[in-house]
């Protein structure tokens, strides 16, 4: 093949360039790398302090505990949301009361309900603490007296919530989305460590895939891989997220996102950040701005991630599905981020800002157009003539061999303590799926992201699909 | 520069194969010790399970479990004979856990522990001295206040201390402990208040419940010893019903009237031993949480109406609604007191909540209605009035507690 023969300056800029991605992929790999050894510290850690006496003792005691509410934002839910609430009716915990905000539903979310826990009008004079869209009636269950329902104009899942905030008479309150299942102890082991610590004011709980498992009564009884590749995929991206990821950013105190399918909050932190705001990164968007809160004032406090209480929650099930929430997710991400801009790179916020912020914004926010800039540049430097084949072929198999080991190693972290997933044949093919990841899907999330970037300022969550349970 | 002299260099490419070599060694090595280790800890959990049975089993059906029993060989095994000794231990009494007791000396479970307790990791030593406090054996007393002093990791001293408070056997220990307490950070609430009932419960196990009241009163003016900690130790009183401290409670409630969260306490404390007399006041105290506090238990109070008590015992219209809580005093006589006054409640009080139906306050606001609405008829008659009221936040409250009411009849 002919090539176009170009200057020494330009040579020296395509290999420059080569250089500099080969640095980046060294540094992000490095980091999930270290995240990794440090979740596995805390696994250890946490494996020897959760079977221990004093932690039965607490599960065990009817007085060690505080009351929680628990809220669950509703919008067109109708396939799911009976069976959510039977689920979180069973809860173990002694004192508890379950919100349901049904956020202007274009479906019979309202009518579902008002049929199967008998709803009655409420007339609890609700206080406004944190704003919202209006409340159109507040029903409680005639069933269950701890069941209470609102019924409010659609104003987005963050406004529901803040709704869910103003009822609720609890001083620790526990979201969760109307398509999750939590276990039957999550809220208990998760509400605990509030107990344990008076300066803890957020931490959330592990969210699992419940595609492929089967539920009877409400709880998930036999724990199995989706047969679908796509859904199984993000299993194994939902096992490193959250005990890699997340695991990973309680040693270094620098927790930036609970979920928001399953986050227990201390009330008066978080109404003291004026509630939610409204965005589609309204999780993350909570915790940083709780972050900055205390910092800003100098109140000592902690955020942590906890890896046993179990939420079980539906994943797409379709490509566009998938698609859709992707997007979403990063937008919320980059809004956050942008809204909360003062905390990036300032030494006000300590190790927040200096480990967990710059990781979002140069690793999450920078790293997909990066990434696009080399799977551009290569053909165009093929063509020009400049490209290092063989530093091309080693670079690629260095990164999907490292990347296989990091996802392998998360499903370690997993069978390390928890081992939800029994059957050998679903960790061979999560081990697998390590591999698959690395061709087709992965480039189809990094187009995602990149379309997200370029469109940060949508603020629509896309319509909403859910099978029943 | 650098980079491009890197990325051209031949030592780099070496570098970068030797990578390749190794990654993928290192892929075949994750899932093949992925494999062994979940059938290592499955094969290792299965065989545990089975020896805390049949521990569990030979502990209560055998008189002298350790002829039936083998000796723990390993860790895996002391570990199931710790976990399952402590288990009898805290759900049984009397003879079963004097068994339980007896196969951990026998068996050196204990000594194992203490090894344990000083290994060089931190929560491996935090999970020695769980197992240790569970155990509940008096012998351990020495080696806990020993190990406090050796201790480096506040997270380990708090363990140390709460299984000490389980051990305490007098007024020395209760004040060695409480000093010990006083050279760590405070923890939560909850943790000194279960120290504190530990402690009270051991003392009153002992006979020496008196202890504890003159304790109370000594600290009452220690500057050294934090609020927090002074109204942790009432709570602990009223956890675990140390009635003989009640006169020393009242010289808190009169001494720290500037201290909202002691009055709390006090509060508390005072209705959980059956005296009310403190009320009509607090529900006018200037901090709101006094009030709340005061609220809950508005309608527990006493009479000042004296009716014919025989009417009122056969009477359903009056009594039933407050009738668990007053179940709940240990004496039958006191029960039956407050049973034949539990309609009756104090003008003053019925006085002092309706105002408070106007309170700037939500929570106090919507505990008045509560409170009214179980004083029977009177407190209904007042909060029906209220709803008429111009006040639109008094009269949502009491349209709420009517509906309470209504829905609980």
């Amino acid at each position: 093949m002919n090539h176009i023969i170009l200057s020494p300056t330009v040579i020296y800029i395509a290999y420059f360039i080569q250089g500099i991605i080969f640095l980046y992929f060294i540094a992000i790999n490095s980091t999930y790398t270290l995240l990794i050894f440090s979740a596995l510290k805390d696994i250890v850690q946490h494996s020897y302090l959760s079977t221990t006496r004093s932690a039965r003792r607490l599960l065990l005691s009817d007085s060690y505990y505080k009351p929680v509410s628990v809220i669950v934002p509703a919008y067109n839910e109708a396939e799911v949301v009976s069976n959510s609430i039977k689920s979180l009716l069973n809860l173990h915990y002694p004192e508890f009361e379950i919100i349901v905000i049904n956020d202007g539903s274009s479906d019979d979310t309202i009518g579902i309900l008002k049929r199967d826990f008998k709803l009655q009008p409420y007339t609890k004079p609700v206080r406004l603490q944190v704003p919202h869209a209006p409340i159109k009636a507040v029903y409680v269950s005639g069933d269950y007296a701890n069941l209470i329902v609102v019924d409010k104009e659609n104003g987005g899942k963050a406004d529901a919530i803040n709704a869910g905030i103003n009822v609720s008479s609890y001083p620790i309150f526990c979201s969760i989305d109307a398509d999750s299942l939590l276990e039957p102890d999550a809220v208990l082991k998760a509400s605990k460590l509030f107990i344990e610590d008076d300066e803890l004011i957020a931490t959330g709980g592990i969210v699992r895939v419940i595609n492929g498992c089967k539920v009877k009564d409400g709880a998930v009884s036999d724990i199995e891989l989706p047969e679908k590749t796509m859904e199984a995929i993000q299993v194994l991206e939902y096992t490193r997220a959250f005990l890699s990821g997340r695991t990973g950013w309680n040693l270094l105190k620098s927790l930036l996102i609970i979920s928001g399918a399953f986050g227990v909050f201390r009330k008066d932190m978080v109404l003291a950040v004026n509630g939610y705001r409204k965005t589609v990164g309204e999780d993350m968007d909570l915790v940083m701005r709780l972050h900055r809160h205390c910092l800003d004032n100098k109140i000592p406090y902690k955020i942590f991630f906890v890896p046993d209480p179990v939420c079980w929650t539906q994943v797409p099930y379709t490509l566009s599905i998938l698609r859709r929430q992707r997007n979403r997710w990063h937008r919320g991400l980059i809004d956050c981020l942008r809204t909360n801009r003062v905390m990036i790179l300032n030494p006000k916020y300590g190790k927040v800002s200096l480990f967990a912020v710059s990781y979002f914004v140069f690793v999450e926010v920078v790293g997909p157009i990066l990434e696009l800039m080399g799977y551009i540049s290569i053909p165009i430097f093929y063509l020009l003539g400049v490209l290092n084949t063989k530093f091309l072929l080693l670079l690629i198999a260095v990164a999907i061999l490292w990347g296989i080991s990091i996802n392998i190693a998360a499903v370690f972290l997993d069978n390390f303590n928890y081992r939800r997933y029994r059957k050998n044949s679903d960790i061979l093919r999560l081990c697998l799926l390590s591999v698959v990841e690395f061709f087709g899907y992965r480039e189809i999330m990094l187009l995602e992201r990149v379309k997200a970037t370029f469109s940060f300022r949508e603020t629509s969550w896309g319509k909403q699909e859910r099978k029943a349970h | 520069m650098f980079l491009t002299r890197l990325t051209s260099s031949p030592d780099f490419y070496t570098f970068l194969y030797f990578a390749v070599f190794l990654l993928a060694a290192l892929n075949i090595s994750e899932i093949v010790f992925l494999l062994v280790h979940k059938r290592s800890i499955e094969s290792s959990e299965a065989k545990k399970e089975l020896l805390k049975h049949r521990i569990l089993t030979a502990a209560v059906t055998v008189t002298e479990p350790a002829e039936i029993l083998e000796r723990p060989r390993d860790s895996a095994e002391y570990e199931a004979y710790g976990e399952a000794t402590s288990s009898i231990i805290e759900s049984f009494e009397g003879e079963i856990a004097e068994r339980a007791s007896r196969l951990i000396t026998e068996f050196g479970i204990d000594r194992y522990y203490i090894r344990l307790a000083s290994n060089q990791i931190w929560y491996k030593r935090a999970h020695a001295i769980d197992i240790l406090s569970s155990l509940k054996l008096k012998t351990n007393r020495d080696f806990f206040f020993s190990a406090f002093e050796k201790e480096n990791s506040n997270t380990v001293k708090y363990r140390i201390l709460y299984g000490l408070s389980l051990l305490v056997q007098g007024k020395e220990d209760l004040y060695a402990v409480s000093k010990m307490l006083s050279s760590l950070p405070y923890l939560t609430a909850k943790y000194t208040e279960d120290v504190f009932f530990n402690i009270v419960t051991a003392l009153k196990n002992s006979g020496l419940e008196e202890d504890f009241g003159s304790f109370l009163r000594e600290i009452m003016n220690d500057a050294g010893i934090i609020v927090k900690v002074k109204r942790d130790c009432l709570s602990a009183c009223r956890a675990a019903a140390c009635d003989k401290a009640g006169p020393v409670v009242r010289e808190y409630y009169a001494a720290f009237q500037s201290e909202p969260e002691i009055i709390i306490s006090c509060i508390k404390t005072l209705v959980g031993m059956g005296d009310f007399d403190v009320l009509p006041e607090v529900l006018r105290h200037k901090d709101w949480r006094v009030r709340l506090t005061a609220l809950k238990y508005a309608h527990l109070s006493d009479s000042d109406i004296k009716e014919d008590s025989k009417t009122l015992l056969h009477d359903p219209n009056h009594h039933f609604a407050v009738l668990p809580s007053i179940l709940r005093h240990k004496d039958w006589r006191a029960r039956l007191t407050d049973l034949r006054n539990a309609h009756l409640h104090s003008t003053e009080i019925l006085r002092a909540l309706k105002s408070l139906l106007h309170d700037g306050n939500y929570h106090i606001r919507l505990n008045a209605a509560l409170a009214l609405s179980r004083m029977g008829d009177r407190g209904l008659e007042i909060l029906k009035e209220e709803t008429a009221s111009p006040d639109k936040f008094a009269a949502d409250a009491a349209r709420y507690a009517l509906d309470g009411a209504k829905t609980a009849s």
